[in-house]
């Protein structure tokens, strides 16, 4: 009698527990929508540092705080930086090894740490950095340093959340769901980035230094929690007790050189770096190219932001929609947003000589659409054709691969456009083009040099589908292909 | 099923309960959380530091 009271006592404790404890409680063949929908919060957090980073913050440090262009310009390249590593952090993750069982869940844990902890040191860094209160009689490589770490603690915890992130919705889910959860990822990155921007330009409405600090704050609290809420009871563990001493784990120099020998990898990793080279050069230009050369008023270029996001919004709706049929390869998606592309940045061409603002608008929807199609082709066809027990270092590849690119067009698209610009004089005219237009056009051509270069490269992954076995997707299910007695403890807590 | 495996973990003698973590499990997820109070509390302390370069206090 005693001891079944004991047992049931025990019992009820037990079932208590599990239920405070941030583990899954059961592997599920495939994520459902509830749970996928809080996972991809993680991508909210990313999205809200970007904006703040390269919108919010690069806007307040050079109008209200009065730090000189050149020092903003290096702060906000500072995160990239950081983008090569995001294949070491995938490889990593993959082979990482606790009690606990966990891959992803002890990276994203840091990244957050990290971002929360550049978010904490930041508003008081770019207050010293501008020498505001009494800092100004302080060294100026107080201000400078710190605010360096700071950015450079944001920006890297925010590339191990989203790659550690990206990597832990690839185990979850099996290959044939990839396209809908690609698409899901990036809608959530862009619908956070939207709001993000509105919410913090309405904060930022009226500036002062105590304003900055709340904000900044709060953004750490808000990016913490979500993080926090995205990764609750998401990875199941497989803790290592009881288990068969596994081998060494392979060096990252053996794991990519496995990585790179199979499946084309880095003809894939040279399209995606082209891809977004050629959709990236055009993000900073299309606004004071609408103000410059076709003479918009700052309210109507921000309406070319709306319709870049309605672009692509459309164009991942559109890639998932198609891949999710399962009768059309990533690659072929990817190749489509790239030829798309090419009308898109024609009629941007063709709108600076005969002062085209329609042909314009359409032109940047097209290009919001093409680039959408095109990064979401790529991202799902890395997470599809991960090798097996490689899917972190894959993402991880394609993340350093993305975020290099599009911060490396970032900043050659100014620069071309200044160079052109001031190559051309104040009264000349460039093949029928005023002297503003000439920089951007060049810029422009370009873009559809880079394009045609894609396409070309993409040709031989599309003749060599006919030939690839069909089920090449290595990560398929692969961390949910848990075996009885393999120690997966999560499976026995019950169900919530 | 689930059921059959849970009366088995509770059984299992290394499990402490209430929350199913073995001792080892335990402390590598306390030493998550301590590393992360250090590492807090250093940044609070730059923190301070700029923040009295900003706005000394008690003077």
């Amino acid at each position: 009698m005693i001891q079944n009271l004991k047992r049931r006592l025990v019992r009820r404790l037990a079932s208590l527990g599990p239920r405070y404890m941030p583990f899954a409680d059961i592997a599920t063949p495939d994520l459902p929508l509830r749970r996928l929908l809080r996972l991809s919060l993680f991508q909210v957090s990313v999205g809200m540092t970007l904006v703040l980073l390269v919108g919010t913050l690069n806007r307040v440090m050079i109008v209200e705080l009065d730090v000189p262009a050149t020092i903003v310009g290096v702060m906000i390249a500072l995160p990239l930086l950081f983008a090569p590593f995001r294949a070491l952090i995938g490889h990593k993750s993959d082979t990482h090894r606790c009690e606990l069982g966990w891959r992803r869940v002890p990276f994203i844990w840091k990244g957050m740490l990290l971002q929360f902890g550049g978010f904490a040191l930041m508003p008081f860094a770019l207050l010293v950095l501008a020498g505001k209160g009494q800092s100004g009689d302080e060294p100026l490589w107080i201000g400078h340093s710190a605010a360096a770490i700071a950015f450079l603690m944001v920006g890297a915890g925010a590339h191990i959340i989203q790659t550690a992130g990206l990597a832990l919705a690839t185990d979850l889910t099996p290959a044939k769901s990839h396209p809908r959860v690609v698409g899901l990822m990036y809608v959530v990155l862009l619908l956070g980035m939207i709001a993000s921007a509105l919410i913090f330009g309405a904060a930022l409405a009226e500036f002062s230094a105590g304003r900055l600090v709340q904000v900044l704050q709060t953004s750490a609290l808000v990016c913490t929690a979500l993080t926090g809420i995205a990764i609750w009871k998401q990875e199941p563990r497989r803790p290592p007790r009881g288990a068969v001493a596994p081998t060494a784990d392979p060096s990252f120099r053996e794991s990519w050189a496995r990585f790179c020998s199979g499946g084309q990898a880095v003809r894939r990793l040279v399209i995606v770096g082209l891809g977004t080279m050629a959709f990236g050069m055009a993000e900073v230009l299309l606004e004071p190219f609408g103000g410059q050369v076709l003479q918009w008023t700052v309210s109507e270029t921000t309406s070319l932001t709306a319709f870049l996001a309605l672009g692509g919004l459309l164009g991942f709706a559109y890639a998932s929609h198609a891949m999710g049929q399962g009768d059309e390869d990533a690659f072929r998606i990817a190749q489509q947003g790239a030829l798309i592309g090419l009308p898109a940045f024609a009629l941007v061409i063709l709108s600076a000589p005969f002062g085209l603002s329609g042909a314009f608008l359409v032109g940047n929807f097209l290009i919001g659409f093409g680039a959408a199609i095109f990064g979401h082709g790529t991202l799902t066809a890395t997470m599809s054709r991960a090798p097996k027990g490689q899917a972190g270092l894959a993402v991880g590849a394609w993340g350093a691969v993305q975020a290099t690119a599009a911060g490396l067009a970032m900043a050659l698209g100014g620069i071309i456009r200044d160079v052109v610009n001031a190559s051309v004089g104040p009264n000349e005219v460039l093949g029928g083009l005023s002297r503003e237009a000439s920089g951007y056009v060049t810029v422009y051509g370009i873009e559809i040099v880079l394009l045609l270069i894609t396409i070309v490269a993409t040709i031989p992954l599309l003749r060599g589908l006919s030939r690839r076995p069909p089920a090449e997707g290595g990560a398929e299910g692969e961390s949910l292909a848990f075996h009885p007695g393999d120690g997966m403890i999560d499976s026995a807590a019950g169900s919530r | 099923m689930a059921h059959e495996t849970q009366t088995a973990d509770i059984d299992d003698p290394d499990r402490i309960w209430p929350t199913g973590l073995t001792i080892r499990e335990s402390e590598e997820l306390h030493k998550h959380l301590i590393d992360g109070a250090r590492v807090f509390f250093l940044i609070s302390v730059v923190a301070h530091l700029l923040v009295y370069l900003f706005s000394p206090w008690g003077g």
